[in-house]
């Protein structure tokens, strides 16, 4: 008749075998460790698995000095132990006594005989790196629909040249991951986009693997649209990093990379717009003062017409450099409205200065002008104060000159005008006398 | 802004506008053709303007199934 037993002697049973097993204990088992949960107690628990099966592990806590890292979810692993029963729930599990991180010497290994490879056939030169367009209409993006990524990249184009994202969703870790990228920037390159981002977020080098595989390295030479990659932390770099025709620290930096600022645009634009208003400015200038010149030298009775007929042409042209003019005005004022409103408050504040600045140099040209204007009058006036005196007659009259008037005080230039007994008046400086002429005598 | 300058994009306003410029300030046109030119290098400059301060940006995504290539709106909740 067969045994009875109860539960505990049954798990005891079980447990004793497994204790006495040689093939179940002092082994190493590998895997990835996955629902880790770090217990008060300082224990670990975690499953450790593989494409098919799971294990309850625990490490205890007494044993944690043994390893040097800290254990990670999806971290592959080495455990060395022995398989044991929970007797009170009947469960399976094993019991770690030390771990190692598996794969990351095998890991290195593979990048670096990789990385030689590629460097090998050039894939890193410089020269054959492509140019990123200064001006994309569309930025395609290769990552995870649900990372953080694409949601960086998102808000921070909103805030730079205006281009449509388009993000071909990829798996950026695990089986299928390298596939799954490939795909992706084959398909932007088959729809056309004008630069592409392709990256992950940071995490172990086992989650930035796809981006260390040679047919991701492959596809990304390949790519007739511009790579910018964008892989984990500044500090990781990747073959795809190496490849890529640019490399950004992170997806912020992507965009900023893709996309230039419109603050620095509109400078531009402005520089633009100021050398073209100088240059008709200057312009309008010169053919007034030679529309100037013209009217003095002509003959006004026979160059009228010709004269009237260039100053209507004159007048139709100032009057479109004019209303060309104001609505430069006009778009600056437009512009600032809009810089209010649409570029951050730094780079508004920016904005505002250097106005404010170029205002204030305006204002002191003006005031330098000003002065100028007043130091050549000034100047002008007392070169016409002397000229006066010169001519003042009593500034001749202190020289020893006199000077002769009619009996009613008009001033005699002529001997013509007396005759003998005209009566005259010789004035002096300080007086006069009366006189009365007694012969006159006429120079030829 | 005449048909042909509105549908520049912002890389050929830009670069006809950097040229107009430079020929402006060459100073051997008359004036007449210098207005013109600076009549246009103020459409182009309302272009990019125009460009710029564009505010809509089409955010999608794109996905190869069985019936080919389909493209949708990118939304996060």
């Amino acid at each position: 008749m067969a045994e009875t037993l109860t539960v505990t002697q049954l798990n005891n049973r079980v447990k004793s075998i497994l204790a006495e097993s040689s093939h179940v204990k002092d082994i190493w088992v590998m895997g990835e460790i996955s629902n880790l949960t770090r217990a008060a107690s300082g224990h670990y628990y975690f499953t450790l698995k593989d494409e098919i099966c799971e294990l309850k592990c625990i490490m205890f806590k007494t044993h944690r000095s043994r390893i040097d890292f800290e254990p990670e979810e999806n971290m592959k692993v080495k455990v060395f132990g022995r398989a044991d029963i929970y007797v009170q729930r009947g469960t399976y599990q094993f019991i770690i006594e030390t771990m190692e991180r598996s794969g990351v010497g095998e890991l290195y290994i593979q990048f670096e005989k990789l990385k030689r490879e590629l460097e090998a056939e050039g894939l890193f030169d410089d020269s054959r790196k492509k140019k990123l367009p200064p001006f994309p209409r569309t930025v395609g993006v290769v990552t995870s629909e649900t990372g953080a990524v694409i949601h960086d990249i998102i808000t921070t184009s909103a805030k730079l040249f205006p281009a449509d994202i388009l993000l071909a969703p990829a798996m950026v870790q695990g089986i299928g991951a390298g596939e799954s990228i490939v795909r992706g920037i084959e398909l932007l390159n088959r729809i056309g986009v004008d630069v592409m981002i392709v990256g992950r977020g940071g995490g172990s080098i086992e989650d930035l693997w796809a981006f260390n595989l040679e047919m991701v390295a492959r596809a990304i030479a390949a790519s007739e649209v511009p790579v910018i990659s964008a892989v984990g932390h500044e500090s990781d770099v990747t073959i795809a990093d190496m490849v890529a025709d640019a490399r950004a620290p992170t997806p912020t930096g992507a965009a900023e990379m893709a996309l230039p600022d419109p603050v620095s645009l509109m400078n531009i634009l402005r520089g633009h717009e100021h050398r073209a208003s100088k240059a008709l400015t200057h312009k309008v200038a010169m053919m007034k003062s030679r529309l100037e010149t013209l009217t003095i030298k002509s003959d006004p009775r026979r160059k009228l017409e010709d004269i009237g007929m260039l100053q209507i042409t004159m007048d139709n042209l100032m009057s479109r450099a004019d209303s060309a003019l104001k609505s430069k005005v006009q778009f600056m004022r437009s512009r600032y409205n809009v810089a209010d409103s649409k570029i951050s408050p730094r780079a508004a504040k920016t904005e505002i200065k250097s106005l404010g600045e170029s205002l204030n140099s305006y204002s002191e040209r003006l005031k330098l002008a000003i002065k100028r204007i007043i130091k050549d009058s000034n100047s002008k006036a007392e070169a016409l104060g002397k000229r006066a005196d010169a001519l003042n007659p009593l500034g001749v009259l202190t020289r020893g000159y006199s000077y002769v008037t009619d009996s009613q005080g008009n001033t005699l230039t002529s001997a013509k005008a007396l005759s003998e007994g005209s009566v005259i008046d010789v004035r002096f400086r300080d007086g006069s006398a009366e006189a009365e002429v007694k012969k006159v005598k006429n120079n030829g | 802004m005449d048909d042909e300058v509105k549908n520049m994009s912002f890389e050929e306003s830009i670069t006809a506008l950097e040229e107009l410029v430079n020929e402006l300030e060459s100073g051997s046109l008359d004036l007449d053709k210098s207005l013109e030119l600076y009549e246009r290098a103020t459409a182009l400059r309302n272009r990019c303007k125009e460009i710029l301060e564009e505010s809509e940006r089409r955010v999608q995504k794109i996905m190869e199934t069985s019936k080919g290539v389909e493209t949708s709106e990118l939304t996060f909740e």
